[in-house]
């Protein structure tokens, strides 16, 4: 084993010479641009950048969620790139877990059924220490009277709670979140991202979260800027005017 | 303001298109046997012969008909249940919700209106052929048959009327969108068609209990008289009533019934509550398919009950074949009204899954595979079709025998009551129809759901 392993450097998940095309001849569309980064294992990384400069789709190749034009695709050891669809299928079931902007829950199953959905589609009941897990995390998160609810009887704010919940359930490798905060007020928001914030702090879990709000990114360990389909910037922690100043100097700069 | 489009009411042209082709074709068929029949006869008249079998005809378009507008208006309430967010922009910025039924109810006329001009078409180019067929085979003699006799009017009048009442009562979902529903993802809301029929549901079983005693006093009367079976229609044709207008009563528990028994894989489990998710939708869906089953069931039933009554007689032997030819005839005549219904069911089917689209990607990215996203389509196919034809047959047996029993409780060698007979052919029939319905509806549905990309799925509005 001569290869250096995504894990030996403390990556949870790593692409190299990523690219990403839509399209083809004079109408396609290069999304993603020899993109090579790493995720590390325990952080909370904020990926950043302007509309349309390819965060979702670097989000959904490193989730397995679609696949590369080019490039390698790494979620822990496992690389991922070029694996069948029901391979790809298990790796997001076991290993990743997600919150999306909106529209994260089945609608025909209530809260508790939403929330152990990973387990249940694993075939297995959760144990009974990660059975303590979800009920911590459902009490910290203000569920506990609302199991047995469908999702259209909770508010935005809620869904995403439940959703977060789902994702950190099953303490997964690695949470993909797309704008969790999008659709939420800002009260409602900053709750939900202190929590993705303090689940990596208290309890590593490692996080990828796309957004294009600075104060989301600034609960972020790290913060990763695209622009164009590149990665222009990697910096550590920072606070919401540094980021949105750095965000303006883009802007000037393009 | 919504313009008609062509793809998204093809499966309700289709439908009013088959009633209409049935009805027209029937009634051209009737009326052509009937001449055929008095040709050669020189007493002559062929009128009597000529208006009881059209009566019996007409008996059959009618519930053909009806099947067909109960699908209808289910197809018209899911095409709604996916334009709620245009429906809600249009009330935004003004739109009364009146005027945006309207608009639906006169596509609706217009479905209705292509279809019975299709169906009048296609069912006299099917009589033609039945007619060339029949005089080449010397089954009838070559003379000249009539196909635009006014009577076929009834029918495309009926399917016209029907469709556009159908599209008015299945736009009822219009009334429930609130322009709220326009601004934010808004969940999939499903208190819509919650909004309760109580005094429906209340009527329906008041009709199927006073219908049930009626049926009960019939197998009492066939004790002392045959005329029991008259007695018996009747109380049929209440308890039924009450049974297809209550079918939010009896469809949603038997689904939940039969979903429990598809075991409880996840896949399993959310069609499960898929096919409840929206009560009074699944009922529509199967409540055609009931229809035609208990009928087909209760003619069987009803038939062999009577034979086995018969056979220790002498003149059995002639009057099996009879039957049998009768039996036979309705059956397929029903079966007409169940290839309605499931027409209906796969493009209910097809197009609930088309709206879940979002839905779908979701569980593939939480980690349902292809092959698990199949097996729940398929699940709930056969969850509708299952609880259909459970209901069908047990109402049919229930029918055919109060039919039999009523009027042979006077019979020689019958002594009180008998058990029901069912022949096997029939469950063998509705089984194998059944699982063929299921593989039809969930061959488009299953194929769409799985060939989508999870990302793409995930993108959709
Ligand atoms: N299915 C597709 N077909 C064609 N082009 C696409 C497709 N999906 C994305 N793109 C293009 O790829 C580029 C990157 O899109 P992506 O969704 O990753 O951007 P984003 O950074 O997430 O933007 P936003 O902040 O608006 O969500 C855009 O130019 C977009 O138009
Ligand atoms: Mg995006």
């Amino acid at each position: 084993m001569t290869e250096i392993t995504p894990d030996s450097l403390g990556l949870v998940a790593r692409v190299a010479q990523l690219t990403k095309s839509y399209g083809a001849g004079s109408t396609a569309v290069t999304a993603l641009d020899d993109v090579s980064i790493g995720i590390r294992k325990g952080e909370f990384t904020a990926i950043m950048g302007p509309s349309g400069s390819g965060k979702s789709t670097l989000m959904h190749i490193m989730a397995g969620l679609d696949t590369a034009t080019s490039g390698r695709v790494w979620i822990g050891n496992t690389e991922i790139t070029g694996l069948q669809d029901t391979e790809l299928t298990m790796i997001r079931r076991r290993r990743v877990g997600f919150v999306f902007q909106s529209f994260n829950l089945v609608p025909t199953l209530d809260i508790e059924g939403n929330i152990l959905l990973p387990f249940e589609l694993d075939g297995r009941k959760p144990t009974s220490g990660e059975r303590g897990w979800i009920d911590e995390l459902v009490g910290s998160l203000g569920l506990a009277d609302r199991l047995r609810h469908r999702p259209h009887e909770l508010s935005g704010g809620q869904q995403q709670r439940v959703a977060i919940a789902r994702a950190l359930g099953s303490r997964p490798e690695l949470v993909f979140a797309d704008e969790p905060t999008g659709n939420l007020d800002s009260r409602t928001g900053r709750e939900v991202l202190s929590l993705l914030a303090a689940s990596s702090a208290t309890y590593g879990q490692s996080i990828a979260m796309v957004t294009h709000d600075p104060i989301a990114a600034s609960y972020a360990d790290r913060i990763l800027f695209l622009a164009d389909g590149k990665v222009v910037e990697d910096r550590t922690r920072s606070t919401a005017a540094e980021i949105s100043e750095y965000m303006l100097g883009m802007e000037s700069r393009s | 303001m919504n313009s008609f489009s062509f793809r998204e009411h093809r499966p309700s042209i289709l439908v009013a298109s088959l009633s209409a082709a049935f009805g027209v074709s029937l009634l051209q068929v009737t009326t052509n046997l009937a001449l055929a029949i008095t040709s050669n006869d020189v007493l002559g008249s062929s009128a009597a012969l000529t208006v009881m079998l059209q009566v019996i005809a007409i008996v059959f378009i009618v519930i053909a008909t009806y099947v067909g507008a109960v699908v209808t208006a289910n197809t018209f309430s899911t095409i709604i249940a996916g334009r709620t967010r245009t429906i809600a922009l249009l009330r935004l910025v003004g739109a009364t919700a009146a005027s945006q039924r309207r608009a639906v109810a006169s596509e609706g006329l217009m479905v209705g209106t292509i279809g019975a001009i299709i169906g009048t078409i296609a069912g006299s180019l099917v009589t033609f052929g039945l007619v060339l067929v029949g005089i080449a085979l010397d089954f009838i003699p070559s003379i000249g048959y009539t196909y635009l006799e006014p009577v076929i009017l009834i029918p495309i009048v009926g399917v016209v009327l029907t469709t556009w009442i159908a599209s008015w009562v299945g736009s009822r979902r219009v009334l429930l969108v609130s322009p709220m529903q326009a601004t934010g993802a808004a969940l999939e809301e499903s208190r819509e068609e919650a909004a309760g029929h109580k005094g429906r549901n209340r009527f329906a079983f008041v009709l199927f209990l006073i219908g049930t005693a009626i049926l009960a006093l019939s197998v009492v009367v066939g004790m002392q008289s045959p005329v029991g079976v008259l007695v018996g229609v009747f109380g049929g044709i209440i308890s039924f009533t009450g049974l297809i207008l209550g079918a939010e009563l009896i469809m949603p528990p038997t689904l939940r019934l039969v979903g429990r028994m598809l075991g409880r894989s996840p896949a399993a489990r959310l069609a499960a509550e898929n096919a409840v998710r929206y009560p009074e939708r699944s009922s529509r869906m199967t409540i055609g398919l009931v229809i035609g089953v208990t009928l087909v069931t209760m003619f069987a039933v009803a038939a062999a009950t009577f034979q086995k009554a018969l056979s220790p007689m002498a003149d059995a032997a002639d009057v099996d074949p009879l039957l049998n030819g009768i039996v036979a005839v309705f059956s397929v005549l029903i079966g007409f009204s169940a290839l309605i219904a499931a027409v209906g069911l796969v493009n209910n089917l097809s197009l609930s899954v088309l709206q879940r689209t979002r839905e779908l990607g979701l569980l593939r990215a939480l980690g349902f595979t292809s092959r698990q996203l199949r097996q729940m389509v398929t699940s709930e196919a056969a969850q509708l079709t299952a609880a259909a034809v459970i209901v069908g047959l047990v109402l049919g047996i229930g029918y055919g025998w109060v039919g039999a029993q009523s009027f042979i409780g006077t019979a020689p060698g019958v002594e009180g009551l008998m058990a029901p007979v069912i022949p096997l052919w029939l469950i063998g029939a509705v089984v194998v129809a059944g699982a063929t319905l299921t593989a039809v509806a969930s061959v488009a549905p299953t194929r769409r759901a799985t060939s989508i990309a999870p990302v793409v799925a995930l993108s959709v509005e």
